[in-house]
């Protein structure tokens, strides 16, 4: 069978029920060390907790019980604190949770219990080489992880790889919808263009991403930047030399997005979106 | 239509969409109420249908990423992991499990290999002293010799539960290491479980020449069988991992892999639990002034259950045809 071509980014595709592809972020092994030092801190800190309790217990008299306990404990949450998070919080640790990384399967459906469980517990393989004191203080190196992260394509470790899972990115971004546009020379501008002028897919990429980022920019950069793009089109749609290209591809993105026409008198602003979709 | 308008019409459903992601997300299934499902559902489609058409559309380019993250995130609550099913796991545990134990190669292999070299070793152990040496150390012979020279039953309940945690940390881990070393090509596992078999051999061969041999005999005969088949079990979960990627049965590596890591975990479960049952045993039966009679039938009570559960529960007759 021949193997799909390898991505070269870091993002994966997954094609749902209903027949739509979507994208997905994998989260690479730097990405997942933070979370991972979370769910390390937030497991010794229990641990450190109970072993206080139980200390307490015993100086209340009720014997070294609490200490029986706090192995139990300790030893469930070493083998197991990441299988039962990733089964209960659907694929997430706190760690995950607060990073904002999901554990899926490769198919990007979420894991079921056997691969949330079986992958933690092999974690102990991926992170050889230990070093320290025996598998209780020792420091896992992670090495052997590390490098068959680097040697697939997706960055699963031996325990991804194990269950078939994967671990992605989930961003939880705000819908920013339009640039406003009401600045009077854009409009007269936008009435310039040639009334059959209509952008092709990239021009319009190119044109929003412009439009969204040029409040970054000082006023000479932007001209700079805009001229490159905008030099052509003056020529093409008989502008005067001296048009002002910054303007003219804001304009060119006004009639792509907003509207075909524009009225002839002064106070065409179709209104598009509320304050909060302005541009910075 | 222009985009303007089109994301003026379409942005308050994928609002709408994004609150009801979020109810989902933090669990409030039931306040959503089957009309709201349904309605998810119909919102999620949608959104599907938005991105399939975006570049159609013409959407902007941070729009077509919200929509994709929005779509994953749907996606995901709607395609949700099952939790717990009890009557599939109780099937699992009863039916599949010990039929699967019986016929499984790999824990015939660890069996042999745990039990042969155990034999050996113990043999060796009792006939020559600088093999004990050798493999165990003088350090630790006479470390086991002092531990079970004194008075050792009859201990306070405190430190009993004491020692079965320690036994659970420290055995279980054991296992569990032995399982997920057995990934390293099936030698961890095999590592593991020779140098085990070796190492209780030799003790167990010592001691019976030395004169706290009572004392170890009595400590070591409650706990042994569920001790020893968990080690047993624990290996041959690791090896079926090992093993699975050299004998692939004709699939990919990965493939090979992922289908002996799911018939392998339960195996590596059951080891878990075995550990735990020995671990109580062990703080709480074994060191106990209970007479010695009592210790043994726990110990062929045990036995008799383990032979019960794989070979009895395993030629029961599955409910569903075979697979293989």
């Amino acid at each position: 069978m021949p193997k799909p071509p390898r991505q070269l980014d870091s993002r994966i595709e997954i094609v749902t029920p209903e027949n739509i592809a979507f994208h997905y972020v994998l989260a690479g092994p730097f990405r997942r060390l933070p979370a991972y030092l979370i769910d390390v801190g937030i497991r010794m800190g229990v641990v450190l907790l109970v072993a206080m309790a139980a200390a307490l217990a015993g100086i209340g008299g009720l014997g070294a019980i609490g200490f029986g306990l706090m192995l139990i404990i300790w030893f469930v949450l070493s083998w197991f604190y990441g299988g039962l998070f990733e089964t209960f919080w659907n694929g997430q640790t706190p760690g995950k949770r607060m990073l904002g990384l999901r554990v899926l399967s490769v198919d990007g459906r979420p894991i079921n219990a056997m691969q949330a469980v079986l992958r933690n517990v092999l974690r102990d393989v991926d992170a050889w080489p230990m070093v320290g004191y025996g598998a209780a203080f020792g420091i896992p190196l992670y090495m052997l992880g590390l490098v068959v992260v680097t040697a697939n394509d997706r960055y699963q470790r031996l325990g991804d790889l194990a269950c078939g899972t994967i671990v992605v990115v989930e961003r939880h971004t705000r819908l920013t919808g339009l640039a406003q546009i009401e600045h009077r020379e854009v409009l007269q501008l936008a009435r310039q263009l040639p009334a059959n002028f209509t952008a092709s897919r990239q021009l319009a990429q190119t044109l929003s991403g412009f439009v969204a980022r040029r409040g970054r920019f000082s006023p000479a950069r932007r001209f700079e930047l805009a001229g490159i793009l905008a030099g052509p089109f003056v020529e093409r749609f008989r502008l005067p030399p001296d048009t002002n290209p910054d303007l003219l591809l804001v304009s060119m993105y006004f009639r792509t997005f907003f509207a075909d026409r524009i009225a002839a008198d002064d106070a065409p602003d179709p209104q598009p979106e509320p304050a909060e979709a302005a541009s910075p | 239509m222009k985009v303007a308008e089109l994301l003026d019409r379409r942005r308050q459903q994928w609002h709408e969409l994004e609150l009801k992601c979020y109810a989902l997300e933090r669990g409030r299934l039931r306040a959503l109420g089957g009309q709201g499902i349904a309605r998810f559902a119909a919102l999620y489609r949608a959104a599907c249908a938005d991105l399939a058409l975006a570049d159609a559309y013409q959407l902007p380019p941070d729009t077509i990423q919200y929509l994709h993250q929005l779509v994953g995130r749907a996606h995901n609550q709607l395609y949700r992991s099952q939790t717990f099913r009890w009557r599939a796991w109780g099937d699992e545990m009863f039916r599949a499990l010990p039929r699967r134990l019986l016929r499984d190669r790999a824990l015939w292999l660890a069996f042999g290999v745990f039990w042969g070299l155990f034999g050996l070793a113990m043999l060796l152990g009792y006939s020559s002293r600088p093999f004990v040496e050798q493999m165990v150390g003088e350090a630790t012979m006479a470390q086991m010799q002092e531990m079970y020279s004194g008075p050792i039953f009859g201990r306070n309940p405190g430190a009993s539960s004491v020692m079965t945690g320690f036994y659970v940390f420290n055995n279980a881990s054991i296992g569990l290491q032995c399982f997920a070393g057995g990934l390293v090509l099936g030698v961890g596992g095999l590592f593991v479980t020779v140098s085990n078999a070796v190492f209780l051999g030799a003790v167990f061969g010592f001691m019976f020449t030395t004169p706290e041999r009572h004392n170890f005999i009595q400590f070591v005969t409650a706990h042994g069988p569920f001790e020893l088949t968990a080690i047993v079990f624990a290996a041959a979960a690791g090896m079926r991992l090992g093993f699975s990627m050299v004998a692939t049965g004709g699939l990919t590596r990965g493939a090979s892999l992922r289908r002996a890591a799911a018939l392998a975990m339960p195996t590596a479960g059951a080891a878990v639990v075995l550990f735990c049952l020995a671990a109580v045993i062990e703080g709480f039966i074994s060191p106990s002034a209970l007479p010695y009679p009592f210790k043994v039938a726990v110990a062929a009570g045990s036995t008799a259950a383990l032979l019960l559960y794989v070979v009895g529960f395993g030629l029961a007759p599955s409910k569903y045809p075979e697979r293989e």
